[in-house]
């Protein structure tokens, strides 16, 4: 385990599928410029500096990095890269060593409901990241059952697996959980509608 | 090319295609077809009255179809030589030019193409290179927006003989820009589709954005790059012009580029990588740099010519370094971007090169080539008694041997550089190396096994890499196992099964295959062939049970001596790890195997005889009572 600790973060970001082709960025900018989070959501967002931050080993800039955290994985930047990297894979390879090493995703992803999850698995099948498993868990007045559990190394916060979901048991927080979307939904149709 | 028209000894044939290349050095047969014009050279005065008289328009490929010309036409003023030509594709058959031509009676419709057979004593190829089409890089609108145009478009709308008479202006409305993008890139160094470096664009950029600043000093141009290329002699002296006439760098690959509908005003968006944030700039017009490629006939005229091409479609030279301006076929070179993208001085340079490699071949009676040369023995090949076969014609990487079937194989020995992979190739033993002949490596293999073979390391050596790696091992003092014997071969191309099989059979401790990087090899394609062998024999002898390392391959450069004497002592370590009692009782175990293999080899011309003399030698030297 020591070991692998020792290493730098570009031979472990490399070990993992997806994020093999990391040495290869020179560093030209297409990835940014083309990203939409960038543009719409976060201006600090850097998918060619957090690759250099894993070239150079500043590990814990790169945790820190929102590049790492915020990538929804959409791949416009892929068929834009001359060198042909595929850094969502580089981005998502980053987020699991960071998971690993204990770091929190800062921003939300699914949550499950143990209580009533009925590990039907149907959000397993429509993650299309992965993220989610079943598991074998003690939950409190179940004993041990399997649940759905949600790796936020993997998750990119999308929904799907709500929308999945037959008994509302795995849910964003907040302001993406039903009643909040469906009561957006409403309020907009109301609006349109007049 | 005036110059060149107007000198006695050279011979101008515009419009002709070389159609094909016959014989070697010295001695080429070239069939060449003489295109119609449809306009006798003899009687055209190149008064242009023909292309005023023509009421067809056709766009003007030499002008980038920026602008027409009519049916009669030469392709630029500076034509050489000014001789007329009727594009027939494009004729009404009005007769209007056989009318404006009047009693010079020059325009013939008659005329067909003229093809000839001449003697030719060496060739050089100065074909040049292409442009890549942006087109498929939707991201740059190019052939979308109107104001996104090619190097080669800014080229004529800057040219004072162009269509707008060297003034700039923008296609969608003809006004002059006062921004302007340059984008290199475009195309090269882009795993999708041009992967290597164009090599010139880049002092391309900056040339064309000094000669605009001139003409417009109001114009304000910036050059989007990834690195700015300016390694030669008063290039980054160039490029610090450029900075100090206030042309701006921006460093940063853009994304994508954006139109305003409406005023087809041009938004670039980028990385500033130097400011670490995404900038997005206006420009009125976008010159896109794009990628050199080569001509979109090489194909064809690598399968004329019979020169091989290097990845990426150029034509590949004999040696990257060491010989550039030469093809791997003797008589034939190369001068310009033929070979690869190339900038002026350099094009010149190769240009001037090949035309005194050209001029040698000229004025000599006789060629030297290598003596070890390939030669077949017409009674062995298969071929002769009507087998379909021709493995060595395939395994030749210059295309030195004729096969046919129902004919034995002929190695054309003016075009052999002596690499031997057909004889390593050539599963009935038909062909044999000069100075390298199966009974002459078989002898040596013989000697060096001796005494004492299960104790041996018996490596070949190729005579360019690893002989070389061995070589300076020695003269570096690097210490590696003295059971090593070398045996040098010209190419592990030449290091055929059945040495390797014999040499077991003598009972050698281990062997060692060896030979240049794949990129290295002085015999094009050589050690391909070499590796592709050692790989089928590795697996073979698994099969039969042979302990791991005892056959092992590398590849090992000039340059390493330090890895030569490693991997002679790991394999040493290897063998030491083998009682002795096993390895031979391996040896023996296998030896019938091997002879299965070997069942031919007497049968090779002059292998018996050298063998029984061999024999004979080693055991009058060792000392030993010979009965005769």
């Amino acid at each position: 385990m020591n070991q692998t600790i020792s290493e730098s973060l570009a031979e472990r970001v490399k070990a993992i599928p997806g994020g093999e082709m990391l040495m290869m960025c020179f560093s030209c900018g297409t990835c940014t410029s083309k990203c939409m989070i960038q543009e719409k959501l976060e201006p600090n967002y850097n998918p060619r500096r957090l690759i250099r931050e894993a070239v150079f080993n500043y590990k814990e800039e790169a945790f820190a990095d929102e590049t790492t955290w915020l990538c929804s994985a959409c791949d416009l930047c892929y068929p834009a890269c001359p060198q042909k990297i595929h850094i969502s894979g580089v981005i998502t390879a980053i987020k699991q060593l960071a998971v690993a090493e204990g770091k929190q995703n800062p921003y939300q992803t699914a949550k499950v409901d143990e209580a009533t999850c009925v590990a039907c698995g149907l959000c397993v099948s429509v993650c299309p990241y992965e993220a989610i498993s079943l598991v074998g868990k003690k939950v409190a007045f179940r004993g041990l059952i399997p649940v759905a559990s949600v790796d936020p190394g993997k998750c990119m916060a999308c929904g799907m697996c709500s929308a999945a979901c037959r008994s509302t048991s795995i849910r964003l927080t907040e302001d993406f959980n039903d009643q909040q979307v469906i009561q957006d939904l409403w309020s907009w149709l109301e609006r349109e509608t007049i | 090319m005036v110059d060149a028209a107007r000198q006695p000894l050279i011979e101008i044939k515009a419009f002709t295609e070389v159609e094909k290349v016959e014989g070697f050095v010295g001695n080429f047969k070239v069939t060449l077809r003489e295109k119609a014009k449809y306009v006798r050279a003899d009687r055209c005065n190149g008064c242009n009255a023909c292309s005023l008289a023509c009421p067809v328009e056709v766009p003007n490929y030499f002008e980038m179809n920026l602008s027409s010309r009519k049916a009669a036409y030469v392709p630029m003023s500076q034509s050489v030589p000014l001789i007329y030509s009727i594009d027939m594709d494009a004729c009404i058959h009005c007769y209007k030019c056989v009318e404006a031509c009047g009693s010079l009676q020059a325009i013939d419709f008659s005329m067909e193409d003229k093809v000839t057979e001449e003697d030719i004593g060496a060739i050089v190829v100065a074909t040049g290179f292409s442009h890549f089409d942006p087109t498929p890089m939707t991201e740059y609108g190019y052939g979308r927006f109107p104001n996104v145009i090619t190097a080669m478009e800014m080229e004529r709308l800057n040219n004072s003989a162009g269509p707008t008479r060297g003034s700039l202006i923008r296609p969608s409305d003809n006004v002059k820009p006062k921004r302007l993008a340059i984008i290199n890139c475009v195309g090269s160094r882009d795993k999708r589709y041009i992967q290597s470096c164009s090599n010139f664009c880049c002092m391309y950029a900056i040339k064309n954005a000094l000669l605009l600043k001139q003409a417009i000093p109001d114009i304000d141009i910036s050059i989007y790059y990834i690195d700015i290329r300016t390694p030669s002699k008063g290039y980054e002296e160039f490029y610090d012009r450029a900075r100090e006439a206030g042309i701006k760098f921006i460093q940063g690959r853009p994304a994508e580029i954006t139109e305003d509908p409406e005023t087809h005003q041009l938004f670039i968006k980028s990385e500033d990588i130097t400011l670490g944030r995404v900038v997005e700039h206006e420009y009125d017009m976008v010159m896109l740099n794009q990628a050199a490629i080569p001509q979109p006939d090489q194909d064809h005229m690598s399968s004329v010519l019979n020169v091989a091409q290097s990845p990426g479609g150029w034509f590949m030279e004999y040696h990257p370094k060491l010989r550039p301006m030469d093809s791997p076929t003797d008589g034939i070179f190369f001068a310009g971007a033929c070979q690869g993208p190339k900038d002026i001085p350099a094009s010149v340079a190769q240009g001037s090169a090949a035309a005194a490699r050209a001029s040698r071949i000229l004025h000599s009676d006789t060629w030297q080539i290598e003596p070890t040369v390939a030669v077949v023995w017409p009674d062995r090949c298969v071929s002769a008694k009507g087998q379909s076969c021709g493995i060595c014609d395939r395994a030749c990487p210059y295309g030195a041997i004729n096969y046919e079937k129902g004919f034995a194989a002929e190695v054309v020995t003016a075009k052999c550089h002596g690499c031997g992979a057909c004889v390593g190739e050539c599963p009935h033993d038909a062909v044999t190396q000069l100075h390298f002949t199966d009974a002459q490596v078989l002898s040596q293999i013989r000697t060096l096994l001796a005494v004492e073979p299960e104790k041996k390391i018996l490596a070949f050596r190729c005579q360019w890499c690893s002989y070389g790696g061995a070589d300076l091992a020695g003269t570096s003092h690097f210490e590696y196992s003295a059971n090593e014997r070398g045996l040098r071969v010209m190419c592990s191309a030449r290091m055929d099964a059945d040495l390797i099989f014999e040499a077991f059979r003598l009972g050698a401790g281990a062997i060692l295959y060896s030979g240049c990087h794949p990129q290295d090899c002085h015999y094009i394609t050589g050690q391909v062939a070499g590796a592709k062998r050692a790989s089928r024999l590795e697996k073979m002898f698994e099969r039969m049970g042979m302990s791991p390392g005892r056959f092992r391959t590398e590849w090992i450069s000039a340059a390493e001596g330090d890895k030569y004497a490693r991997v002679i002592n790991e394999m040493q370590a290897t063998l030491d790890e083998i009682p002795m009692e096993d390895l031979k009782a391996e040896i023996e175990r296998l030896k019938p195997e091997m002879e299965k293999r070997l069942t031919k080899l007497n049968e090779i011309p002059g292998v018996e005889e050298a063998l029984i003399q061999v024999d004979f030698i080693v055991n009058e030297m060792l000392g030993k009572a010979v009965n005769a």
